[in-house]
């Protein structure tokens, strides 16, 4: 049995927009996704070490992340939304058989995220003024962090087994009845499922970092001159320790590579994506290396947009990667379009208003923050 | 057919969505019926000064964070997490069809996130204009895609002229959709009054205060109330054929329409001895009382709104079984196993000497050993009957339904069964493969049970 005989014909419908379009909302999504994922990825489990046997400023920064976590993982869920949605569209054909190969644990990751969310919410509970943190409390917070570890890898075993066609064969008949999947199958076997994995742990904790000197430049006015000169040392070690593990597990994700992914992306012109994508990070440990001795505003802000830069980039060449991988098997570039111009204009609309009145809030907040308490 | 079917013993994969799309229509309509009470209250608020009902206000609203921003969010996501495993088919059509609606209500939803935790989070400190323009922003983006939504879930019940033109307008604004609008809009309300009496009966001490409460939020209980009635009756005039004739036959949906009937009665009763001539009956009893029985009203609501469609998942455009109406034909000249992408595959690695001229030659199925013959009816079975049976104990088992039945009736039913209920898709094989699904069957079905003169 060869892989490609599982792949099933293409839509009648054809895509609703050409494929540039659909896969540019598909990254930018995936980029947007990534910056509060990220944060509950690495941030909660740092949150709660440190809530345990940090000083006086890790327990502050502790509280603060934890304090905002709600909101975090809410714009978290609805950011995960475009990306979903377009994969779906332009990937469909990869995307439901390999879930349902894994059905299973991809229906637990809606189970653990919604215990991970309330045990957040129970957690911040014990940090409100006058409240404790409970030992229940704090082991909701424990829960949640290691379900959201939980589900950053049946997350990347969905999206590697999308592109890991080869293992498809053995897996269904594995695990299957009469040719029905029990979706119980994992993509273990993939070899570029743990370095992918553990590269984006280290990415995580460079994003955790950027976000330590974005909030203390943005959003911790109130907060001691101490606590946002620790921020910025606690910052930078973290930086530094994301950074060397993001190359390392880089390097040994990159090694798993096919050759024919290896090839592409390590000669002219994607080299210089791959370049980019590898030094990326060096720009706002740059910046964070700057502001060790005081975090200003701008410099904050700067290192937020440079961090969504280095995102980006990692967004840009998966992307490009997961298209040569898949292209052995399937050219998703190759399908018909029947565009449906006038919803697509509609929705562009609706877009752009949106982000207007997302502006039009956040300036109201903003003004509100600047008010004495 | 085109995709794996997912195999889920006992229960079948598509019961899971219609657990899930029940759990979460419960929360969904207060996510929006809820964010138009703490507008409309928050203004009432403002204006009057009542600095009581502020403070009760920003408890509500705490709650309703909890409840909707979120288990609503995740099980909204759960729904399309479920559908795309367990009919991946139809997930497949929706999304080409429909992703620019989804966009546009993601474009709300962001709105209504953002809003909503401002409104909370920024209570005391917005002036009270800008405080109350929050509240409304949240409000008309919940409703907006509340109607964006429908449009979508209202195309799978009636996909109306869809099918001719496959314009996205014309699926969108379907025979359903405005019905369904009314009849969701009025849920919203009435479920999120049901929704306010539960909090205030338990977090509100001061009678004077929870009889307001209780008294200002029955009108919009009652107009919700009057609205889902309206549009019920739209929804049903707007079914399909098919779905009226499915209503109607269907003993359980009888069950579940007469509950819903007699529910429905009884919650405008209490509403009206309860709320709005008495309000300080609102106590946690009766107000638990009251919001079990709408939650029994909407889940039954749900659940029959599911179960009409038979035998499609998205009236004529896709077949309960993953297969598009217009595949029927070919498959039954060619084969399903051959026609099949997973079942092919399955066929070719587990008996090649099937295979001549790179085509599963149907007559060499019945030469094979039976055991192989009702393996093959089996696959056949996951593929072409799972969607809607389990096998031999479960939701709707096959097993159960065809106690005591002869080969010759099964095989009968197994070549006709749009024939013996027009709620069942056609038969989309060949007669080979008839056989070996019947015997398939035969093999896993009991006798008549035995004691019955």
């Amino acid at each position: 049995m060869t892989p490609t005989e599982l792949i099933g014909p293409p839509s009648p419908l054809g895509y609703p927009a050409p494929y540039w379009f659909l896969v540019t909302f598909k990254v930018l999504g995936f980029t947007l996704h990534m910056v509060p994922m990220h944060l509950w990825f690495v941030g909660i489990l740092l949150a709660m070490i440190f809530a345990q046997r940090g000083d006086v400023h890790a327990q502050r920064w502790s509280a603060r992340l934890m304090r905002q976590m709600p909101v975090i993982i809410a714009l978290g869920i609805n950011f995960g939304i475009v990306p979903l949605l377009f994969t779906q569209v332009a990937y469909y054909r990869v995307f439901y058989p390999a879930t349902i190969l894994m059905a299973w644990p991809w229906f637990l990751i809606i189970m653990f995220l919604t215990f991970a969310y309330y045990g957040v919410y129970i957690y911040v509970t014990g940090l409100k003024d006058g409240a404790k943190l409970t030992t229940l409390k704090r082991a909701a917070g424990w829960v949640s962090a290691i379900l959201f570890v939980a589900i950053s890898f049946l997350f990347s075993n969905g999206f590697s087994l999308m592109t890991h066609l080869s293992a498809w064969p053995e897996l269904w008949q594995e695990t299957s009845v009469a040719g029905a999947p029990l979706g119980t199958g994992l993509n273990t076997s993939d070899p570029t499922l743990w370095p992918r994995w553990l590269m984006m742990f280290g990415l995580a904790l460079t994003t955790v970092a950027a976000y330590t000197v974005f909030d203390a430049g943005v959003f911790a006015r109130r907060e001691s001159p101490e606590y946002r000169r620790w921020a910025a040392n606690f910052a930078l070690k973290f930086y530094t320790v994301g950074l060397i593990w993001f190359a390392v597990m880089g390097s040994w994700y990159l090694s798993t590579w096919p050759a024919d992914a290896r090839d592409q992306m390590l000669s002219s012109p994607l080299i210089i994506l791959t370049a980019l994508a590898a030094l990326g990070p060096g720009l706002p440990w740059l910046l964070i290396f700057f502001q060790r001795r005081q975090i200003t505003q701008a410099l904050a802000i700067l290192t937020g947009l440079a961090q969504f830069g280095v995102l980006a980039l990692n967004a840009i060449s998966r992307q490009i990667v997961q298209n040569i991988e898949l292209g052995k098997f399937l050219d998703v570039t190759a399908e018909p379009v029947n565009l449906q111009l006038s919803p697509l204009i509609v929705f562009l609309v609706l877009f752009v208003a949106g982000l207007g009145v997302v502006v039009w809030m956040v300036g109201k907040v903003w003004q509100a923050e600047r008010q004495p308490a | 057919m085109h995709y794996p079917a997912w195999y889920v013993p006992f229960l079948t994969s598509p019961m899971l969505i219609a657990i899930i799309a029940i759990l979460h229509v419960l929360v969904s309509h207060y996510a929006v019926g809820g964010g138009l009470f703490l507008a409309v209250e928050t203004r009432y608020a403002y204006r009057t000064n009542n600095k009581e009902y502020l403070a009760y206000l920003k408890d509500h609203a705490w709650f309703f964070i909890l409840i909707t921003v979120v288990y609503g969010a995740i099980t909204g996501v759960g729904i399309w997490w479920t559908i795309g495993l367990a009919s991946p088919l139809a997930t497949e059509t929706l999304i080409h069809t429909f992703v620019f609606g989804w966009a546009m209500e993601y474009v709300f939803f962001v709105l209504e996130i953002i809003s909503a935790f401002i409104f909370f989070y920024y209570w005391g400190r917005l002036e009270p204009k800008v405080h109350q323009a929050m509240a409304w922003i949240y409000a008309f983006s919940a409703w907006m895609s509340l109607v964006l939504i429908t449009g979508i879930t209202a195309f799978m019940l009636n996909s109306g002229g869809w099918v001719e033109n496959k314009n996205f307008w014309v699926g969108f604004f379907n025979p359903q959709f405005v019905p369904q609008v009314i009849a969701r809009t009025g849920g919203a309300l009435l479920l999120s009054s049901l929704y306010v009496y539960l909090h205030a009966a338990f977090r509100v001490k001061d009678t004077a205060l929870r009889d307001l409460i209780a008294s200002r939020s029955t009108l919009p209980a009652l107009v919700g109330a009057a609205c889902v009635t309206l549009g019920g009756i739209g929804w049903y005039i707007f079914l399909p054929e098919s779905a009226k004739a499915a209503l109607a036959a269907a003993s359980s949906l009888n069950i579940f329409m007469v509950l819903i009937f007699v529910l429905t009665i009884a919650v405008f009763a209490m509403l009206y001895l309860g709320p709005l001539r008495h309000p300080n009956w609102v106590s946690p009893g009766f107000a638990l009382l009251l919001f079990g029985m709408g939650l029994a009203v909407f889940s039954a609501g749900e659940f029959v709104r599911e179960a009409v469609r038979k035998p499609y998942i998205i009236y004529n455009v896709v077949l309960s079984n993953q297969i598009l109406p217009e595949e029927v034909a070919t498959l039954r000249e060619k084969g399903y196993l051959e026609g099949g992408t997973w079942t092919s595959a399955w066929v070719r690695a587990r008996y090649p000497n099937v295979v001549r001229s790179q085509q599963i030659d149907e007559k060499a199925l019945l030469a094979l050993p039976e055991p192989d013959q009702r393996e093959l009816g089996k696959v056949l079975f996951q593929y072409h009957c799972s969607s809607c049976h389990a096998t031999t104990e479960g939701y709707s088992a096959v097993a159960q339904l065809l106690r005591g039945w002869t080969p010759e009736m099964i095989k009968n039913l197994v070549q006709n069964p749009e024939k013996f209920h027009f709620f069942m898709p056609p038969w989309a094989g060949t007669p080979e493969e008839a056989e070996l699904l019947t015997k398939y069957l035969v093999s896993i079905t009991p006798p008549r049970p035995g004691g019955m003169r």
